[in-house]
Order: C-alpha cells, then sequence, then structure tokens
C-alpha cells in the first residue's frame, strides 16, 4: 500500500490555518445572515413608510379636492433623500399632485398594493399604489430600491470591516497561543538534541503537557530497551573476546614453551600436544560463533516455512557421527528412536540442535559414561530425550544455562559455553521447549526438547 | 622468585606455569578467585599473574580485597578485558601491570621483572652488592666482572637476597620465596645453599643474623 500525502507543515501553520479559516467562515456566516434579516426588516420598515406616506397624501388629497383647486401641483425636495422618493396622485384619471421627480404616467399598473417596477432611466422602484377615499383617486408613492440597497450595503460594511481588522489581530495572538501551547515540544527536541549519541537514559522534561506523556514515555522505552540492547552485545562483545583471546593465548604460551631453551623432549611433545588442541578448541570456537550469529541473524519468518524433519532420522544419523568419538572415550551411546516422529524445522538446524545436546552430554561426562538418545511422542507432543550419567548439575547452574559463554565450573574439558545458546536458540526458532532436569534414569543430567503437538 | 599464577583455562595455565618456569620463575597456578585470594593473603609470593574472569570470585574483586587488607604483592592483571574502562578500573584498585591476552612469555617474564625490582625500589635490571653484580633477565652473575656459575636453586637464593639487600630474611621466608607447590624441603637446604654460595662468591657477602637469618648488605 501506498499513501501519497503531501508533507506536513508545521504544527504551527496545522492549528493556525483551521482557526482563522474557521473564525472567517463563522464571521461571515453571521454577516449573511445579518444581512438577510435586515433586509426582510428594513423591508418591512420602509413599505410601512410608504404606506404611512400613500395614507396622509390620501388624507390631503380628501381635503384639497374640498379646495377644488385645479391643476398640478409639485411638492418641493426637502431632503437629500427626497429625489430617492416621489408620489404621484391622479383625480378621476388626471395627474392633480406629484412629486417632482415623478412621471406623468402613473408608476404602476397596480391599483392597490406594492410592486416594484423600472421607472424613467431603468432604475428600480418600489411602488406602493392605493386608491383615495373616493373610488376617483389614485395615490402612487414609490421609492428607489436603490437607497435600500445602500443601506443594506451600509450594514454589510459595518459588519465586515471589523473582520478586517480582527484577522490580522486573531492570527497574530492565535500565533502566540500557539507557540506558547507547543513550547513543550519545543523543549522536548531541544532536549533531545542536545544529548550525546550514546546517551540512553530517558529523557526528563521538568513539565509535561498530558498529550506528550505517551510520546515521551514510549520514547524513554524504546532508550530503555536500546540500552538493554547495546548492554547485552557488549556483554557479548567481552565474553567473545575472553572466549576467543584465552585459547589464542594458551595456544601462544603453549607454542612458546615448545620452543623455549630450556625444553626437554617431554615438555616439548606436551606443549606441542596442547597446542594442537588450542587449535583444535578455537575452531569449534569459532564454528558455534558463526552458528550463532547466522541463527541469531535468521528472521523468524524462515520458520513459516519449515519442512516436516523426521527427528528419529535426525538423530540416528548425529549419534552415529559422535560414535567414534564416544567410543575413543569408552563412553556408551544408547539410541532409542525407531519409529519416525515428524516436527516442524529445518533438517540442517534440527541436526545441529541434537548435536550439540549429545555432544555436550559425552563433553561434560566422564570416560566410560552411558549416554541414552531417546526420541518418543509424550503425551502427543514428539519429544528428545538426552540423559547422561555425568556428574549432572545443581539448580542454580541450569538456571544459568543459556547465558552466552555460561559455563560451569570445574571441568577441565573446554567447551563455550555457546553449545546451550545455539540448542535454545533453535528451539526457539520452531517452537519447541528446552528443558534441563536430573536423570532419575542414568543420575547425570537430562535435557528434553519438546515440539508442539 | 615464586609467582602465583591465577588462571581459570587449563591449556593457557600450563602454557604460562611451563613457560614462567622454563624463564626461572617457580610458579604455583590455581584456578579460582578463592584460592587466588588466600594464597595470596599468605604473603609467600614475590608477584602474581591474576586472570580476571575466574570462577567463583572475580579477579577485579580478589584485586581489591588483597589491596583492603593492605597486601602490597605486586599484581600483574592477565585478561581478554581490553576495553579502556576496563583497564583503568583494574589499574584503580591496584594493578601494577595490565596485560591483554595473548601477551609473549618473554614479555611477560620482563614485566613480571619490572614489577618485582620496583616493588623493591630498584631502578635497574641489575644488583650489585659490593663486587658482586646480578642480571635477572640473563640470570647471570658476576664477580669482579668475571661470570660465576650458579646453580637455579643458589641464583634464585642469591636474587631474594640482595633484592632484600639490608635487610634480614629468616629461613622461612627464604623458602617460601624460593620453593614451589610440590617441593619437599630439606631443614638444612637453605643453609647448604648459602655454604655453597659463599664458596663460589665473596665468604662474607651473606652474613649470618644468630636466630633471626640470612642478610646480604648493599655496600
Amino acid at each position: 500500500m501506498k499513501l501519497v500525502r503531501r508533507p506536513l507543515k508545521s504544527l504551527q501553520a496545522r492549528l493556525l490555518a483551521p482557526l482563522l479559516g474557521l473564525v472567517t467562515v463563522i464571521w461571515l456566516g453571521a454577516a449573511i445572515m445579518t444581512l438577510v434579516d435586515a433586509r426582510d426588516e428594513l423591508d418591512d420598515l420602509l413599505d410601512g413608510h410608504l404606506v404611512q406616506a400613500a395614507a396622509l397624501l390620501v388624507v390631503q388629497q380628501a381635503r384639497a379636492a374640498d379646495d377644488d383647486d385645479d391643476g398640478i401641483a409639485d411638492a418641493p425636495s426637502l431632503h437629500k433623500y427626497a429625489p430617492q422618493v416621489a408620489f404621484q396622485v391622479f383625480h378621476e384619471g388626471l395627474l392633480v399632485m406629484r412629486s417632482a421627480n415623478a412621471g406623468l404616467i402613473p408608476m404602476s399598473t397596480k391599483d392597490h398594493g406594492f410592486a416594484t417596477v423600472r421607472l424613467g432611466k431603468g432604475d428600480s422602484w418600489r411602488v406602493f399604489s392605493t386608491r383615495g377615499i373616493e373610488s376617483d383617486v389614485q395615490v402612487y408613492v414609490g421609492e428607489q430600491t436603490a437607497s435600500r440597497n445602500a443601506i443594506l450595503w451600509a450594514i454589510l460594511h459595518s459588519v465586515l470591516l471589523p473582520l478586517l481588522f480582527a484577522l490580522p489581530l486573531l492570527a497574530l495572538g492565535g500565533w502566540w497561543a500557539v507557540r506558547q501551547g507547543l513550547a513543550p515540544l519545543r523543549q522536548l527536541s531541544h532536549a533531545l538534541r542536545q544529548r550525546r549519541p550514546q546517551a540512553l537514559e530517558p529523557v526528563v522534561l521538568a513539565a509535561m503537557p498530558s498529550e506528550m506523556r505517551p510520546m515521551v514515555e514510549s520514547l524513554n522505552s524504546l532508550f530503555e530497551r536500546i540500552e538493554s540492547m547495546v548492554a547485552s552485545e557488549r556483554r557479548f562483545t567481552a565474553d567473545a573476546a575472553h572466549e576467543l583471546r584465552t585459547p589464542i593465548a594458551g595456544i601462544r604460551a603453549q607454542a612458546q614453551v615448545a620452543l623455549g631453551a630450556g625444553a626437554d623432549e617431554a615438555q616439548r611433545q606436551h606443549a606441542l600436544q596442547a597446542t594442537l588442541a588450542g587449535c583444535d578448541r578455537a575452531t569449534r570456537l569459532v564454528e558455534q560463533l558463526l552458528t550463532l550469529a547466522r541463527l541469531e541473524a535468521a528472521p523468524a519468518a524462515s520458520t513459516a516455512a519449515a519442512a516436516s524433519v523426521d527427528l528419529s532420522a535426525v538423530a540416528r544419523r548425529i549419534a552415529a557421527d559422535l560414535a567414534p568419538t564416544a567410543l575413543a572415550r569408552h563412553q556408551t551411546l544408547e539410541l532409542e528412536a525407531i519409529a519416525p516422529h515428524a516436527v516442524a524445522g529445518d533438517d540442517m538446524l534440527i541436526g545441529v540442535l541434537v548435536r550439540n545436546l549429545i555432544d555436550n552430554a559425552m563433553r561434560y561426562s566422564p570416560d566410560g559414561a552411558r549416554i541414552w538418545i531417546h526420541v518418543a511422542t509424550e503425551s502427543g507432543q514428539p519429544t528428545l530425550r538426552v540423559e547422561d550419567s555425568g556428574p549432572g548439575m545443581t539448580e542454580q547452574e541450569m538456571a544459568r544455562l543459556g547465558e552466552r559463554f555460561y559455563r560451569v565450573l570445574g571441568h577441565e574439558r573446554p567447551g563455550s559455553g555457546l553449545g546451550w545458546s545455539i540448542v535454545k536458540r533453535i528451539g526457539n526458532l520452531f517452537g519447541a521447549q528446552v528443558q534441563v532436569s536430573h536423570s532419575d534414569r542414568l543420575g547425570g543430567l537430562a535435557v528434553s526438547v519438546r515440539w508442539p503437538a | 622468585m615464586r609467582i602465583l599464577l591465577a588462571e581459570d583455562d587449563p591449556m593457557l595455565g600450563d602454557g604460562l606455569r611451563a613457560g614462567l618456569r622454563q624463564l626461572g620463575f617457580q610458579v604455583d597456578w590455581v584456578r579460582d578467585g578463592v584460592a587466588a585470594e588466600r594464597e595470596l593473603a599468605s604473603g609467600d609470593y614475590t608477584a602474581a599473574v591474576l586472570d580476571l574472569g575466574l570462577p567463583l570470585k572475580d579477579g577485579l574483586d580478589v584485586l581489591q580485597a588483597l589491596r583492603a587488607r593492605k597486601i602490597t604483592t605486586p599484581v600483574l592483571v592477565l585478561t581478554a578485558r581490553d576495553a579502556v574502562p576496563d583497564r583503568i578500573r583494574g589499574l584503580d584498585l591496584g594493578a601494577d601491570d595490565y596485560v591483554v591476552k595473548p601477551v609473549d612469555l618473554h614479555e611477560l617474564g620482563a614485566r613480571l621483572r619490572s614489577l618485582v625490582r620496583r616493588s623493591h625500589g630498584q631502578m635497574q635490571d641489575a644488583l650489585r652488592c659490593g663486587a658482586v653484580l646480578l642480571e635477572p633477565a640473563a640470570r647471570r652473575v658476576s664477580l669482579n666482572g668475571e661470570a660465576v656459575t650458579l646453580s637455579t636453586r643458589e641464583f634464585d637464593l642469591l636474587h631474594v637476597l640482595m633484592l632484600n639487600a639490608d635487610r634480614v630474611m629468616s629461613r622461612e621466608q627464604l623458602e617460601q620465596q624460593l620453593y614451589s607447590w610440590g617441593y619437599e624441603v630439606d631443614s638444612n637446604a637453605i643453609e647448604v645453599h648459602i655454604h655453597h654460595l659463599r664458596r663460589k662468591l665473596q665468604p662474607d657477602l651473606i652474613q649470618t643474623v644468630r636466630g633471626i637469618g640470612y642478610t646480604v648488605l648493599r655496600t
């Protein structure tokens, strides 16, 4: 899946832009509502005025009729708004009175009621027409709609103008507030920037908002995990250095003894034998380190592709491989692995596991010891058991087994302490459980590897 | 010179013991930290070679415990831990030298001789008492510039006495400095060696302090 995203702008911009946008939209919405409302009210009010003016004209016309005064009367214009207001009074179809800006023909075709019409040069007028008290009198009162619009524009202006000033002020205030709010984030990034690259101690901020707590806590837990990884790697390097340097130092010392001027033939022979043994030991150590390194690099995914392996066949093959070594030390290998037992795993890796177990049993048991290898299904689980008649281990020693390079004390036979790590690692890879206990059968150590059913 | 070797690795320990013996050191070998501390506490050793990764008790703990008990035996730390902080810690805890494995046997011998020399306030490897000159590295002794042939024990005895010149050494002290484990020491062995040394060098070189022991005067 591929997500295409615009690059994220700063949090500041992300907070400020919607805030200002929202304020503008709400303000404009309020302005439109005010405007609509104001227009309706204004229409009502001004229509009321038209009606009022018409009523006045009607009353006045009734009185004027008594005076029997013929001819058209032109009313003077008395106010700046006057040119925008016009009226006409007709009597028996004749124009008897009009305002200066009114024409000679009736402004509206309607006898009674409101109409919006275009007059003169095409200006839009709102006209109210009504009859007089006597039906031969017709009164028209009109007002240019432009004047209404002018009022509406004035209202709109007075609503929108503050926004123009408010927006920059709001942007400035918002910018400051957001900046203040984001201060802990800046402190965090500053604290992170100031750290030495190797520093893995937790980040501590004096004041931390609750929103940042989870992030800082995750960060600290990440640091903690990295630190423990680094520590374990450092320990591994130190241990590996010791394990690798010691045989080499031994080889060197023994070789120098063999070369030494004072050495007699027996000493020389002894030293040369020890040199060879040292080389074998270093070789084995290097092989085990490489195996372990490969295993640790092996992704867990490889288990998904695990094939089915016959545990019995593997045990037989490895036991046959190791039999000559056992014979040379008068050790007895007893193998009980007749029926095939299929387990999930990799043929080579299961072989490495079995070899390490049998090899360990042989290595740490005295000459003439018995080693019993058993493959069976126990409570539905394919199980490999390797037991020996060696010295066994204390509970404490069993608990520490599998720490890389941990070796049980008091053994003349040098081991690297890596065999167990390898066994455990392969076990984990295929979901098999490795357990160490006391062997009731032979008196030494008992190791069981149990695959899931 | 009697050296305590504390090393848990069988092959390396065996090689170092054999190699140091070839170089003329008397070597006792222990394989764990507890034994190392016990043996060093006896004060019978001229110097010690201490591995750090020892079973039962870590070498640094051994060192710390010894120095806390005011035991000043020179200690050469021989270890695989090569990180600078480890070295600093080792030296600060009282190690007199810090050597990372693997080490050349001859270099190890030279470093041990140097430690012993310095712990006895000597600036040079060669020791001189009057007309007698003793060169530990070459294991050579000369009287008025002429080489004198000494047996291993005679050389070691003279070396101990000259290192501790102007100080009286008891017979027990001399025996402890001279013989590693597994040697049956005749009750008059030291006297016999002293007698030989007086005959081969100068009759008045080694003086007997009755009831206490022997001494060599520097001038």
